[in-house]
């Protein structure tokens, strides 16, 4: 209370208002802008507040200059004429340029229509830099008070009165929001990019293409690639390998796909195995076109294809969070004939390329007979090179990168194990390819909930034993970890509780991502569908729909309702409204006094009415003129209203 | 105007009835001089002749027992005939004060308007100060001390109009008005007291004291003061008026807001006190931009803008 008498007490000048509107919008932006803007910004923070009257020219041609270098400095080899047609590049640009024109306006403490404008505009383009669970709250609490600041502009600085009556305003426009939202789907962000050239060039953990030079350093990313509900039970830790591509061909700094070109039979699973495993997922746009499923698949996706390698894919690119069902065989393995492109492809080898592991594998080759043995040779010597989990690796020599990975450097991430394990196992005779895609990770999974995140990205060898292939998981043949990976990994496991908190809040965004966030016209037939199904969502939905609206003009009746002077005069409010219900409306100059009197001269028969009134005219006189306030006082006054409600007199 | 609501307290209703017995059916007015009185002002008085103004005076001044004394005001008159001069006394071989015709408790100045600006700033300087000051000597006035002036606001030959310095000296200003027909019925009848006769009821000097201290030490809440600072922000600030009440005007409407709430046996004021004194208290000191002043106008005006929500 006493909060809101200061407030009450402040009347903030236009100038007071804009500025507390830029406070509010450009706290997102600042954690946006470089070194060089925000010094600026700085500045212009420092002779706002240290000198009070208006810039001289002199200053602001200083802070114009200021300004035009700070933005030289903090595009500096970022920008080109080409490089605008980058949309966030532009609009960083478009930031700076209003940064500037703003603060050099603001300076001269004169209003103009693009010092008000402003706000607006920053609080749009800080819509292209974030848009988490985070930032949608923020911009939710900025639209109220922009909405707040521009009622209290047009109520002279009344900061109390205008909060309210934007509370009010806010509220009515929230059962709408909900409404508007779930049947009128925003486009995803991603197609919003307004003819500028996209943004998702960014290599993903996983792109189809695996690289072995300095290129492919790993940053564990937080970042979510999917979200997998399983229907019964999450599968153990050691089955969560989702496959995303089979790589054949080895080309020295990188390893690719067999080229679509090439022929080959498309996969039929048998299903007469062990009972396969039920999931859904949501696959965030990767702007790729493979679907993720768990090793090994039961049956294609709808609408995906499958092929012999048992990936699957959709004819577009994924560019809008996409929903899908699938089934996995997760303890079987899939029986083939190798057809003969695959074949030749899988075994294929450059013998000058690895010289050394040509002449190790061609060790094992003739000292070990069965398939089976040799991989396991193959993996012995692994062991014994004594290789280092590391995700900073040094730089390879790419063209000997197997000799390189083994003999020399001896560091490396899952890619180097997985390309040199297949490089030694197809020269030990054995037919073998990489496989890339992501070996999702327990400690982020709750109830049936996993997440997959990029830091889950990796690689693995299948080599085909006795007519099927067989997952090789090579990194495992790592004896320790660098210091530096330790930690960047550490994060994982450090804390029980913090893990379990964190996985909550994961799950929680996941919730909100899919259905707030990420809700599309995808979503919307999703919703459709269940309605279709289950007639009682329906329901429920309409019914919390009212519950919304009815909250809402609770919350908005709140706000509404009068402020009175004082506690008295609230507790009055019934016996006015009584006597205003039956016709005998208060006239605005009376005092309540004079309106109470006029009352009993006019309906001098309701006896009891008046007798009441008279006490009550009396004991309020005193505690609002008399300056005695006792709780007792208000509580006779109460029960004298009340008792004033109940009297039955005609 | 609308219907004033009030209820004079028993202790002061034999003094208003007595002086009513007077002044049929003006018991309003009657009401509000006495307040004047006890709020320790001077009143103005401003209407045409024959409508009660010395009777009013006189019988006030009869009922609070006070010495009474009256100076007619004409244009020829010097600051002396009222304050009094210092002549030489022969038997004595030394000046000698006579104190004149405003050493008194109760002073009637009729026709204030009539006599000069020089006369008329010598009495208004007496009512501010309460001393009078003649050759460096000062010479106290009685206390309590009470003026009631009058003028005659439509005769304007030979008459100096009193400029708004000397009028904010005044803390109330009444018009007394023609009596209603059954009032006039009465009076035409003869049933009126014209006698001069003193009345029956006369405070005493020690009660008097008492009712002056009472009036200064009764209660303002801070719901009523947000009220007053409404009224007189609004005077200052509506742009309906040249200028707004002063601060001096302020204080002498706080001051018959507790006189009158003291009146109705009250020891605190409640926002009724205040639109019933505000007109009176303001009606010398504002002056509309447009159109005529009047105290209803000024009343209509006031608490149509500015509602007590208590």
């Amino acid at each position: 209370m006493r909060f809101l008498s200061t407030l009450q007490t402040l009347k903030p000048s236009t100038l007071g208002l804009l500025d507390m509107a830029y406070v509010v919008v450009l706290l997102p932006l600042l954690l946006m802008l470089k070194v060089p803007m925000l010094l600026f910004v700085f500045l212009v923070l420092l002779l706002l507040i240290f000198k009070k009257e208006p810039a001289k020219p002199l200053h602001l041609i200083f802070v114009f200059f200021f300004g035009i270098l700070a933005i030289y400095l903090s595009l500096y080899g970022a920008f080109s004429f080409r490089g605008l047609s980058r949309l966030k590049l532009f609009i960083e640009l478009l930031v700076y340029v209003l940064l500037v024109v703003v603060s050099l306006q603001r300076l001269t403490q004169k209003v103009n229509f693009y010092l008000l404008l402003s706000p607006f505009l920053l609080l749009a383009l800080s819509l292209f830099f974030y848009h988490g669970m985070v930032m949608l709250i923020y911009v939710i609490v900025e639209i109220f008070i922009l909405l707040w600041l521009i009622l209290a502009h047009r109520m002279e600085g009344n900061l109390v009165e205008s909060f309210r009556s934007g509370m009010v305003m806010f509220m009515y426009s929230l059962p709408w929001v909900v409404v508007l939202f779930i049947f009128f789907p925003r486009i995803s962000f991603e197609h919003a990019t307004y003819g500028f050239k996209g943004e998702m060039e960014k290599r993903m953990g996983h792109d189809g293409v695996m690289y072995l030079d300095g290129n492919a350093q790993l940053v564990p990313s937080d970042r979510i690639v999917m979200e997998v509900g399983f229907d019964t039970k999450i599968p153990p830790s050691y089955a969560l390998y989702f496959r995303g591509s089979i790589l054949y061909i080895d080309k020295k700094d990188h390893w690719e796909p067999l080229p679509e070109f090439i022929q080959r039979k498309n996969a039929r699973p048998d299903t007469t195995q062990d009972t396969a495993l039920r999931y859904k997922v949501t696959l965030y746009p990767t702007q790729k076109r493979w679907l993720y499923m768990l090793d090994m698949p039961a049956e294609p996706i709808k609408n995906a294809t499958l092929d012999s390698d048992l990936i699957s894919t959709v004819k577009k690119e994924i560019k809008e969070p996409l929903h899908y069902a699938a089934r996995s065989h997760i303890r079987s393995t899939y029986t083939e004939e190798l057809d003969e492109p695959t074949l030749e492809a899988s075994t294929l080898f450059q013998k000058d390329q690895n010289p050394k592991s040509y002449l190790v594998a061609q060790d094992i080759k003739q000292n070990v007979a069965k398939p089976d043995k040799r991989v396991s040779a193959i993996l012995r010597l692994f062991k014994d090179q004594k290789l280092t989990y590391t995700l900073k690796p040094d730089t390879l020599d790419t063209n000997h990168s197997t000799d390189s990975f083994l003999f020399d450097k001896k560091r490396g991430y899952c890619v180097h194990f997985a390309s040199s394990f297949v490089t030694m196992a197809r020269m030990a005779g054995i037919p073998a390819r990489v496989v890339t895609g992501y070996k999702a990770d327990l400690s982020n999974s709750l109830n049936l909930y996993l997440s997959v995140k990029e830091r889950d990205a990796h690689a693995w060898a299948e080599v085909y034993l006795n007519e099927h292939w067989e997952r090789v998981e090579t990194t495992s043949t790592a004896t320790g970890m660098d210091a530096q990976t330790q930690t960047a990994l550490a994060t994982q496991n450090k804390n029980d509780f913090l893990d379990t908190l964190n996985l909550y809040l994961l799950y929680a965004k996941y919730q909100v991502e899919t259905w707030i966030l990420n809700y599309s016209n995808l979503r919307q037939l999703q919703l459709l569908d269940y309605a279709k199904s289950n007639p009682k969502f329906i329901f429920v939905f309409l019914a919390s729909l009212m519950a919304l609206i009815v909250l809402t003009f609770m919350i908005i009746l709140y706000f509404r309702s009068p402020l009175y002077r004082s506690q008295h005069l609230a507790a009055l409010q019934p016996l006015i409204k009584l006597l205003q219900n039956k016709g005998y409306l208060r006239k605005s100059k009376e005092t309540l006094h004079q309106y109470f009197l006029r009352y009993s001269e006019e309906y001098p028969h309701l006896h009891q009415h008046i007798a009441l009134l008279k006490q009550i005219d009396a004991l309020y006189e005193q505690m609002t003129y008399a300056d005695q306030n006792h709780a007792s006082d208000l509580k006779k006054l109460k029960n004298l209203v009340r008792t004033f409600t109940k009297v039955k007199n005609d | 105007m609308q219907i004033m609501n009030y209820t004079i307290s028993p202790e002061f209703t034999p003094l208003i009835d007595a002086v009513e017995a007077h002044l049929i059916g003006k018991r309003e007015t009657i009401a509000l001089s006495l307040a004047t009185f006890f709020a320790g002002g001077h009143l103005l008085l401003e209407d045409i002749p024959g409508v009660g103004k010395t009777t009013l005076a006189k019988h006030l001044c009869s009922v609070l027992g006070l010495e009474f004394g009256r100076i007619q005001f004409t244009s020829d008159m010097l600051p002396s005939d009222i304050l009094g001069i210092n002549y030489y006394n022969q038997k004595e071989g030394d000046f000698v004060f006579k104190k004149g015709p405003i050493f008194t408790s109760f002073l009637l100045a009729d026709e204030i308007n009539r006599s000069m600006p020089k006369t008329q700033s010598a009495l208004l300087q007496a009512m501010e100060e309460g001393t009078v000051t003649i050759d460096t000597t000062h010479y106290p006035l009685p206390q309590p001390f009470f003026v009631i002036g009058t003028q005659n606001p439509h005769e304007e030959v030979g008459t100096f109009e009193l400029p708004s310095s000397q009028l904010d000296r005044f803390m109330c200003s009444l018009s007394i008005g023609y009596p209603d027909n059954a009032a006039e019925r009465e009076i035409l009848k003869g049933k009126t007291a014209h006698s001069l006769s003193h009345s029956s009821v006369v405070l005493t000097p020690s009660q008097l004291q008492v009712y002056l201290t009472q009036a200064s030490s009764v209660t303002l809440s801070d719901a009523l003061l947000d009220f007053l600072q409404d009224i007189i922000t609004f005077t200052r600030n509506s742009g309906m008026f040249e200028y707004g009440l002063s601060t001096r005007g302020a204080l002498a409407l706080t001051a018959m807001i507790k006189s009158w709430a003291m009146l109705q046996g009250r020891s605190y004021a409640t926002a009724d006190d205040a639109q019933m004194v505000t007109a009176a208290v303001c009606a010398h000191r504002l002056r509309f931009k447009e159109g005529a002043t009047n105290a209803a106008r000024i009343h209509h005006e006031i608490f149509t803008h500015i509602h007590s929500d208590t």
